[in-house]
């Protein structure tokens, strides 16, 4: 090697070593005395269960203020206690804090008894269910639905499906135009065999759900990431803070054959969703039927469901009240960064109140 | 007598292995201290980390920034370092279900001139005629063979495409001067990872990526369908339920609860429909009496 290829000089550099292997020798310590990491933490009943599906209802410190609840619909990737991942960032705890009476939906673990759920089982069947009791204990003809990512899209046929019971629609991270030049999930998706796929796996495992993630930013995310965890390990409270979103990202839940199917070859692969030929159950996913108040919110560093695929929504529904808010922050950022905790419920909440 | 410059970063290549020594110690389930170990996952997840990092240093230290920018390495989407893609078990090197190559041929290294030839030969044998009790059987492992070929060949495209980015992304790197700002080791290789996601993004996002990609999983598709096929045999001659089977079970167990849903809401509207009826009878009945009246 000839001569030094930095700005900076030896001695500076040791010392960075010493601190490094210093805190990797400290971290040990640290890592002993970590106990057992829980997510959502959020007092909550569970009002509704069906087969792997529970409807929780949360229980904040005060009485909700908000006449009409607030159901969040999360994806079918991940778990959905990313919106209530610890209790100085919770999406949810926020809402409750600024008087909004919340419900959520959890999923559940798919197994091979789930393998033949259909997207139209998941809309028509189990979402529509869950609204249906939340209108009963409230005595309401309909709700306000916060559908996040795939859970928006979810929303969103919903909201097509059935307009009589949503009152207000909030979306967030929630893709509309699947081909955008800078989506790379659905460009690596467009060639595949879905068919093959799915007849293959059945249920399509959560690891290899995990790896095509990884691989989106396969340096940041499987290096840079721990080599950053380095930097906290003396810092306890900062390395929970870390596994807890490590369990968040790996403890993932199998994807339902059919369903996957469906959503990577109808909107991923045909892109029918804004092209208004998606069908839920045969009946067509019309997106100008959606009339009602919808509050779309989309991050603006997103790698997973870029801005340009979230914002065509503007053009593509039929509502004359829609409000875009961009904010500053990744996928997972928009509800755990402390910027988030600070805008995003209060905005949520100004809106809905408002409507 | 060594180059000065480079002692810290030899010093410092020797600390963090030293530090990763440490740590893989305390770690090894032989160890007493590993029954108070976090979870095996995440240390390994940390420990791919580290040595990618480790990797880099020593790149830097011989002149060649970013000459492994993906943490994977050469590993394609869905397989884990080292394994190959989907998790599907036999890498290429090794045939599927302990077929070696045929008898007295030699697999050479796939991507190869050698390897297309030989996977030529191996096809046309492959595609013989099967013969008597077994003929059944001998066909399917044919097509597994084939399959095999078909997949290690797309393996090898691919792993070509990403040493393709590869290079691109450390010639990128070359391209750039030192940066003059740079307060440590730790901030250059920031702006590194910085330059490899790029150079990795748009590739990426290249229609020829899309096509590699999507070949060598429909590939391995291909592969893992013929493996479950030989698999459901074995299970049937075992008297064992197969997947098939158990799949056929649950789609017809899933159409009768849709009908049974189905049903439920029809009772529902047929209640709702009785109740209307006598509301609207004790109304009928109602106006009558107040005639009679």
């Amino acid at each position: 090697m000839s001569g030094n290829p930095f700005s900076f000089d030896p001695e500076s550099a040791r010392a960075e070593v010493e601190a490094f292997r210093r805190k990797l020798e400290a971290g040990m310590e640290t890592l002993k005395h970590v106990g057992p990491i829980e997510l959502g933490t959020t007092p909550r009943e569970a009002v509704y269960t069906e087969d792997k599906l529970t409807l929780w209802h949360f229980k904040g410190a005060k009485k909700p203020t908000a006449k009409t609840p607030l159901l969040i619909c999360y994806a079918l990737v991940n778990t959905p206690w990313m919106v209530d991942l610890q209790e100085d960032r919770s999406m949810v705890r926020n809402l409750l804090a600024q008087g909004e009476d919340v419900y959520l939906i959890d999923w559940g673990y798919p197994d091979g008894a789930d393998r033949w759920l259909t997207l139209e089982d998941y809309i028509d069947g189990y979402l529509d269910r869950c609204i249906d009791v939340i209108r009963q204990r409230h005595a309401l003809e309909s709700l306000n639905l916060l559908g996040i990512c795939q859970g928006g899209v979810f929303s969103l046929c919903y909201a097509t499906l059935h307009p009589e019971k949503v009152r207000n629609l909030v979306t967030m991270v929630t893709p509309v135009d699947f081909h955008t030049p800078d989506n790379m999930l659905s460009h690596w998706a467009r060639n595949i065999d879905i068919d093959l796929f799915v007849d293959t796996y059945g249920n399509v495992p959560a690891d290899v759900m995990n790896f095509a993630y990884l691989t989106l930013k396969p340096v940041r995310l499987n290096q840079q990431k721990y080599v950053g965890l380095v930097d906290i390990l003396d810092n306890p409270k900062e390395v929970e803070n870390f596994l807890r979103m490590e369990k968040w990202i790996f403890d993932s839940p199998d994807q339902a054959g059919e369903a996957f199917r469906e959503f990577a070859r109808d909107f991923f692969q045909k892109n029918q969703l804004i092209k208004g030929e998606a069908r839920i159950g045969g009946k067509v996913i019309d997106l100008k039927k959606i009339t009602q108040p919808v509050l779309n919110i989309y991050a603006e560093q997103d790698h997973l469901v870029p801005p340009a695929a979230s914002t065509p929504m503007a053009g593509a529904i039929g509502s004359k009240d829609y409000t875009a808010l961009a904010f500053k922050g990744g996928h997972i950022g928009i509800y755990v960064s402390g910027r988030a905790q600070a805008q995003v419920p209060p905005a949520i909440h100004d809106w809905l109140a408002k409507r | 007598m060594a180059d000065k410059s480079t002692d810290f970063i030899d010093q410092y290549q020797a600390f963090v292995r030293a530090g990763l020594e440490t740590w893989s110690r305390q770690f090894d389930p032989a160890s007493q201290s590993s029954t108070a170990s976090p979870s095996a996952d995440i240390m390994g997840r940390m420990f791919s980390g580290l040595t990618g990092y480790g990797d880099w240093m020593r790149s830097m230290a011989a002149g060649e920034p970013g000459a492994v920018p993906f943490a994977m390495g050469g590993v394609p989407p869905f397989g884990g370092p080292g394994a190959t893609p989907f998790g599907y078990g036999p890498p290429p090197g090794a045939a599927p279900f302990g077929y070696g190559a045929p008898a007295g041929a030699e697999m050479p290294q796939p991507g190869t001139e050698r390897f297309d030839e030989w996977a030529k030969m191996a096809r046309e044998a492959l595609s013989m005629p099967a013969f008597g009790l077994t003929r059944e059987q001998q066909e399917e492992q044919q097509a597994l063979f084939r399959a095999w070929i078909d997949y290690v060949e797309h393996y090898a495209r691919f792993q070509t495409l990403l040493q393709g980015v590869n290079e691109r992304a450390g010639a990128a790197l070359r391209e750039q001067s030192a940066p003059t700002d740079a307060e440590s080791m730790r901030s250059v290789y920031d702006r590194w990872v910085n330059l490899a996601e790029e150079n990795y993004g748009e590739a990426a996002l290249s229609g020829e990526f899309r096509e590699v990609y999507a070949a060598l999983v429909n590939a391995q598709m291909r592969l893992k369908v013929l493996q479950q096929k030989q698999v459901e045999r074995l299970t049937r001659q075992a008297g064992m339920p197969t997947r098939t089977e158990v799949d056929s079970l649950g789609e017809r167990l899933q159409a009768m609860r849709r009908e049974l849903r189905q049903m439920h809401g029809l009772v529902a509207e047929v209640e709702s429909l009785r109740a209307e009826v006598a509301a609207l009878r004790g109304a009928k009945s109602a106006v009558k009496k107040g005639r009679a009246r």
